[in-house]
């Protein structure tokens, strides 16, 4: 069976059970061709599982995987990744294309290495390398093969923040030629690279869609209205119009606004100062989070 | 122009780079070395000892095929132990996750690791026991006398066989057990379990550990070639289901 054109992987009722609320309990996961997908949640919701079910290294107890690309098109890049200590930069670039049946030229072994920072150390064993240097050599590995399908199990989580932001630019640079989904319970980063994320919560996929509908449908909009002179009359209208949901008197002629929609805040709040003939010096809408959308949908108790 | 690392060219770096085909050769040498040595001069180490307790002890000069015996007797237990651990090093692919990862998400088949790390560490480790054992020969042939080359040569072949069938056995260990150390203790016992069941005489004929003293039965002219062809077969069919057994165990493995 094969996948809708315009999907590059998904699964159907996926299931690996390690308990009550522990592995994969019924997955149906939609990776668009040519974005980057967010796979997110909080330790434990069964992200590293998924992924292994994803490239073959555990086996599900019920439900389809299907593969729209190669199998050999898919590479994976783990949370730790380890080489053959003995081999050289270069000789793991080279191994890793020669293993999936694209052996490398020097000069394409070169550029990968240096795309990632590693030029310099292209002769040196990788046993002596740092986390932040293995963690890089494993994004060469996995590119050399020229996947279709990348993917990465918090590829972030154990650098330092040159190192993240540093990762973070090479996935932005991947995601132009290659599907990437990335697995991380850092939303920030998530929030940085990914167009579409999926949220795992103890093995259920609680949402699944692009990130900016996330934010909106899980984020109640706000507004920061800073006003000159005096604004009780302002926030007295505010706070009896049933399209607000609450207005706070932060002092200084500054109200925090949270309103049903972001429609109604857009529309609304214009029309509310302009009836009190309140002075508005600046209405700025508060930017929505991954991490604010993540807990709201899960305090809001969603069920798959 | 390509730059590939083929699978033959890696295995020959694991052996050479980590040293550990350096390490067979000197084990194995260094007993070819020591076996004829301790044979030739047994006699006088014994009568030295027992001079000095007022006994007098009596030991038979060495004839030729003693100094095989000696290096036998110690490569079969520290020399195979030596080929069992470097062999676990090689095979046991998923003690390190993260370097199984990079193998199996890129040849799903464990038949493609699996076969090459068998071929190389059975040829590095035939290659230690060939060395050790015209090491001794040469030094029996110096210090006591000469061996039959022809029976030395069937007697070789064995040893040959016996020692692929070890490299398996490990390779099969390395499918019941994850860390380095697990599968060379697996694969021991595996080994020393075959030895001990092959004391049994109806079945000893028959098992790969009968292979162990063909050198030097066949030197002295204790046994025939013919002989062993029955333990060979049984080696070379346990080989190929040692390694079938390793792959279907490694494939059902989750990392």
């Amino acid at each position: 069976m094969t996948v809708a054109s315009d999907l590059v992987l998904s699964t159907a009722g996926l299931i690996r059970s390690y308990g009550p609320d522990a592995g994969v309990l019924g997955v149906d996961l939609e990776v668009p061709r040519g974005t980057v997908y967010g796979l997110v949640g909080p330790n434990g919701a069964g992200k590293t599982t998924l992924l292994g079910l994803l490239t073959g290294l555990r086996r599900a107890d019920a439900g389809t995987i299907d593969l729209g690309i190669d199998r050999r098109r898919l590479a994976l890049v783990p949370d730790v990744p380890e080489f053959e200590r003995w081999l050289t930069a270069s000789e793991v670039v080279a191994l890793a294309g020669t293993l999936v049946g694209a052996p490398p030229s020097p000069a394409r072994i070169t550029s990968e290495l240096a795309a990632v920072g590693l030029a310099d150390a292209a002769d040196r064993r990788v046993g002596g390398f740092s986390r932040g240097m293995t963690q890089r050599l494993a994004l060469a590995a996995a590119n050399v093969g020229d996947p279709e399908l990348v993917l990465l199990d918090e590829p972030s989580s154990a650098l330092d923040p040159a190192g993240r932001a540093a990762v973070l630019d090479l996935i932005a640079a991947w995601a132009e030629r290659a599907t990437v989904m990335l697995s991380s319970h850092i939303l920030a980063d998530v929030q940085r690279v990914a167009d579409v994320v999926g949220v795992l919560r103890t093995g259920h996929l609680i949402y699944q869609g692009p990130l900016q509908t996330l934010l909106d449908r899980y984020l109640q909009p706000s507004w920061a209205v800073r006003v000159r002179g005096s604004h009780e009359a302002l926030l007295e209208r505010l706070r009896s119009a049933d399209w607000v949901e609450e207005c706070t008197d932060l002092g200084g002629g500054l109200l925090r606004v949270r309103t049903r929609s972001v429609d109604d805040g857009e529309r609304g709040l214009p029309v509310a100062a302009a009836a009190v003939d309140a002075r508005v010096v600046s209405i700025v809408p508060e930017e929505a989070d991954l991490e604010s959308a993540f807990l709201a949908l899960t305090a809001a108790g969603v069920q798959p | 122009m390509s730059a590939s690392l083929s699978v033959p060219r890696l295995e020959w770096l694991r052996l050479w780079r980590t040293g550990r085909l350096l390490v067979l050769v000197l084990v194995f040498t260094f007993f070819g070395l020591l076996g004829p040595l301790t044979a030739a001069y047994l006699p006088e180490i014994i009568g030295l000892a027992s001079q000095s307790d007022g006994i007098t002890v009596q030991v038979p000069d060495p004839v030729p095929a003693d100094g095989i015996v000696q290096y036998l007797g110690n490569i079969t237990q520290i020399g195979l132990i030596a080929v069992a651990a470097i062999a676990a090093l090689a095979l046991a692919v998923d003690a390190r996750p993260g370097l199984a990862a990079f193998y199996r998400t890129r040849q799903p088949h464990p038949l493609s690791w699996i076969l090459p790390r068998w071929a190389a560490t059975s040829l590095a480790a035939v290659v230690a026991w060939t060395i050790g054992l015209v090491s001794a020969v040469y030094e029996t042939v110096l210090l006591i006398g000469p061996l039959p080359v022809g029976e030395l040569v069937a007697g070789w072949a064995f040893w040959v066989a016996y020692l692929v069938f070890a490299v398996a056995v490990v390779a099969l260990a390395a499918g019941l057990a994850r860390s380095t150390v697990a599968v060379t203790v697996v694969a021991v016992v595996i080994i020393i379990g075959i030895a001990i069941i092959g004391v049994i005489p109806q079945i000893g004929d028959w098992l790969p550990s009968h292979l162990v003293g063909a050198p030097a039965a066949l030197a002295s002219g204790g046994a025939e070639p013919g002989d062993y062809v029955r333990a060979t077969a049984v080696s070379l069919a346990a080989t190929v289901a040692c390694l079938a057994g390793a792959v279907a165990l490694v494939r059902r493995r989750e990392l």
